[in-house]
């Protein structure tokens, strides 16, 4: 702490001669009274806080982020600052230290995230916090008109471990350097490299390089490609163990027409501890049914593309189609193809319905003709209440072990979200939510080995969401809800299910 | 040295509004561009979305339409996508099938998001000359688009 005063004592010296300066940030406090699906009743009750305080003044910005977890088990508890940086920046020029975020090229060597608000649970302890995989060290970069370059030495967070549980430097196992430029030729045209090397647990440098380009063809086409790959490597992609990730891309428009499509290839391409976490190849669906049945990127081997396209009407309709294909080839070879389309269809001022299609095979998961749909109806009432009823379905076919004839056997599994929401305003929802699965891998109770339990699992749960100003915002659930995998902003992790009362607390000041 | 730290601060002088820092982002033609440099004389709206918001879909040509109306009266609209490199390559496309003539900024780590507290897209911020947030609307259902025209009606009016 003495070190970090001493550091900012300058330039807070320098700050708060005559030039304004502000304070403000953000906190959110969520309350937990529950358990998880099969374990024993007992109620169980944490308390989790963060804060998030940003202090400005000209150029200068610093930021800290403080964590607090409360539970009655002692050890699963921690109170830590977990992000602290500090920033200078103009026009041109930034430079900042500490815990930052940074994405060199399009993220094939390093992307780092943070999605705010969200709070992660480990699934082991139980334990709440922040979810982000921030950078500490350092960074700077300078663009202008020709040219823009940033360079970084900086030690990835390893997120899967809570903050309680190791201290921060072993979280870290990894350290990156790199530096990017890009140049932009004309208007139109611009290309770049990367050089990186990573270092992990003390071990020798690896080195990697990037050559990425963009080029608008006209003003209504655009391609773009990066090729990353570990120098050693370069050029060498014919070879099994060689390291190399390619995105090529374009992306279209005319009036209400738009589209892209994307090619990607990753093989032998996990970066130390897995931190690059580049962009996978299929959509990135909202609809529950559809969100949590992702197929997450396996970078040790992986290709396929992905093409949609989308017309927008003038009268509020609009229309979407996406296909997408996936072959992983790491060990065995599995693939992923999903055809999805929807529609969106403005009745009157009143009533809109968004439907949609979605047919899929998934090798990896052993998933076939795995067929989903839903059926959104959102209706205003002439005094601007609302009402939202989603109705969506899935069914796939896959094989189950039957522990009676020691054989797989055929089954059909089926998944049902329903909802209904009333907004008095977009300030206050009321929600009520009915899930149900058949899925054998859900309702199976895994505390008893030898029956396999195949009743429908049900989950039932209310939402209701108070926005009480624009600083304030009150979030309260009671029932049950159903975990499994989510994706956010294409980053996928893992939900825990839930049955109790949560309470979530958002101040903005 | 602590308490010496907290008084510094605290003598620094507040804004009693929160004030957007002049951040920078990319633009849809790869270029970083600064806040300040693209912001409206009188007010600057900002709308944050993304190309998986299924409200925004609804939302944004209705701030096309109020964009178009108050564009020479010194209050300009800036889109601000918190797409991911995941879906990057959707975000220019659907953009402008979407008739957004306005500015769009690429917020690929959040990093704006979490500084403006901003939790949820669609999330609208309305900013005045001296960069201080006058006005947050959050979410979007079909009609909220009178009110967000009637609030710069009543700012330009002040």
């Amino acid at each position: 702490m003495l070190r970090i005063c001493s550091l900012l004592l300058p330039l807070l010296l320098l700050s708060s001669s005559g030039i304004t300066a502000q304070i403000y940030g953000s906190n959110t406090f969520e309350f937990q009274l529950g358990n998880l699906p099969f374990e024993d009743d007992r109620d169980y009750s944490t308390g989790y806080n963060q804060t998030n305080l940003y202090y400005d003044s000209g150029n200068i910005s610093l930021f800290g982020r403080f964590e607090q977890f409360l539970s009655p088990i002692e050890e699963r508890n921690y109170t830590k600052f977990t992000q602290k940086s500090i920033q200078f920046q103009d026009d041109q020029f930034r430079v900042r230290a500490g815990n930052i975020y940074e994405t060199l090229g399009r993220g094939l060597l390093l992307r780092s995230y943070d999605i705010p608000g969200s709070v992660f649970e480990e699934a082991f302890e139980r334990t709440r916090y922040a979810f982000f995989r921030d950078l500490e060290g350092f960074a700077a970069d300078f663009t202008s008109d020709l040219f823009e370059i940033k360079v970084l030495r900086a030690q990835p967070l390893f997120n899967p471990l809570p903050p309680n549980t190791l201290p921060d430097s072993l979280r870290r196992p990894d350290l990156a350097e790199a530096i990017q430029a890009n140049v932009y030729l004309n208007n139109e045209l611009s290309v770049g490299g990367i050089l990186m090397r990573n270092q992990t647990f003390g071990s020798d440098f690896t080195n990697y390089g990037a050559l990425m380009s963009d080029y608008s063809i006209s003003d209504y086409v655009q391609i773009f490609g990066e090729y990353a790959f570990e120098l050693e490597d370069a050029f060498g992609f014919n070879s099994e163990n060689d390291a190399y990730g390619i995105y090529l891309g374009s992306n279209f428009y005319r009036g209400s027409f738009g589209g892209s499509f994307e090619y990607k290839s990753y093989n032998n391409f996990r970066i130390g501890s897995g931190y690059n976490d580049p962009p996978s190849l299929i959509k990135e669906h909202t609809y529950p049914v559809l969100n949590r049945s992702t197929h997450v990127l396996d970078t040790g081997g992986e290709h396929g593309f992905q093409f949609e396209v989308y017309y927008n009407f003038d009268d509020g309709h609009a229309l979407t189609f996406n296909i997408s294909r996936a072959v992983n080839n790491a060990f065995l070879r599995f693939e992923y193809i999903e055809v999805f389309l929807e529609g969106l269809y403005q009745v009157n001022e009143q009533l809109s319905v968004k439907s949609f299609l979605d047919y899929a095979n998934d090798e990896l998961k052993g998933e076939e003709n795995r067929i989903s749909l839903g059926f959104i109806t959102d209706y205003l009432f002439s005094n601007g209440s609302g009402v939202i009823l989603d109705l969506q379905y899935q069914q796939f076919d896959r094989e189950e072990f039957d522990l009676a004839t020691g054989e797989f056997q055929p089954n059909i599994s089926s998944n049902v979200y329903s909802s209904i929401a009333y907004s008095f305003s977009s300030d206050f929802i009321l929600a009520g939510i009915l899930e149900t699965s058949t899925d054998p891998q859900l309702t199976d109770d895994p505390t008893t080995f030898i029956t396999v339990e195949d009743e429908t699992r049900f989950w039932l749960g209310t939402n209701m969401l108070y926005r009480a100003n624009s600083s304030n915002t009150i979030e309260l659930f009671a029932g049950k809800r159903r975990g499994g995998p989510a994706c956010t902003s294409g980053i996928c992790y893992e939900i825990l299910d839930f049955e109790g009362v949560e309470l979530r607390l958002t101040t903005r000041f | 040295m602590k308490s010496l730290l907290i008084l510094l601060i605290f003598s620094s002088g507040f804004i009693t509004n929160p004030e957007i820092p002049n951040f920078r982002l990319k633009n849809l033609d790869n270029r970083t561009v600064a806040f300040n440099s693209i912001k409206g004389e009188q007010f600057t709206v900002i709308d944050f979305w993304a190309t998986w918001c299924k409200p925004c879909v609804k939302s944004i040509p209705k701030l096309v339409e109020i964009s178009d109306e108050f564009k020479d009266q010194g209050v300009q609209f800036i889109g601000i996508s918190i797409d991911g490199p995941r879906n990057l390559a959707k975000v220019k496309p659907f953009a402008r099938s979407l008739g957004m003539n306005y500015p769009v900024l690429l917020d690929v780590n959040s990093e704006v998001m979490a500084k403006l507290s901003v939790r949820a897209v669609p999330t609208l911020l309305i900013v005045n000359s001296d960069n201080e947030i006058v006005y947050i609307h959050e979410g979007y259902k079909a009609g909220e688009e009178i009110e967000i025209r009637d609030k710069i009606l009543s700012l330009l009016g002040e």
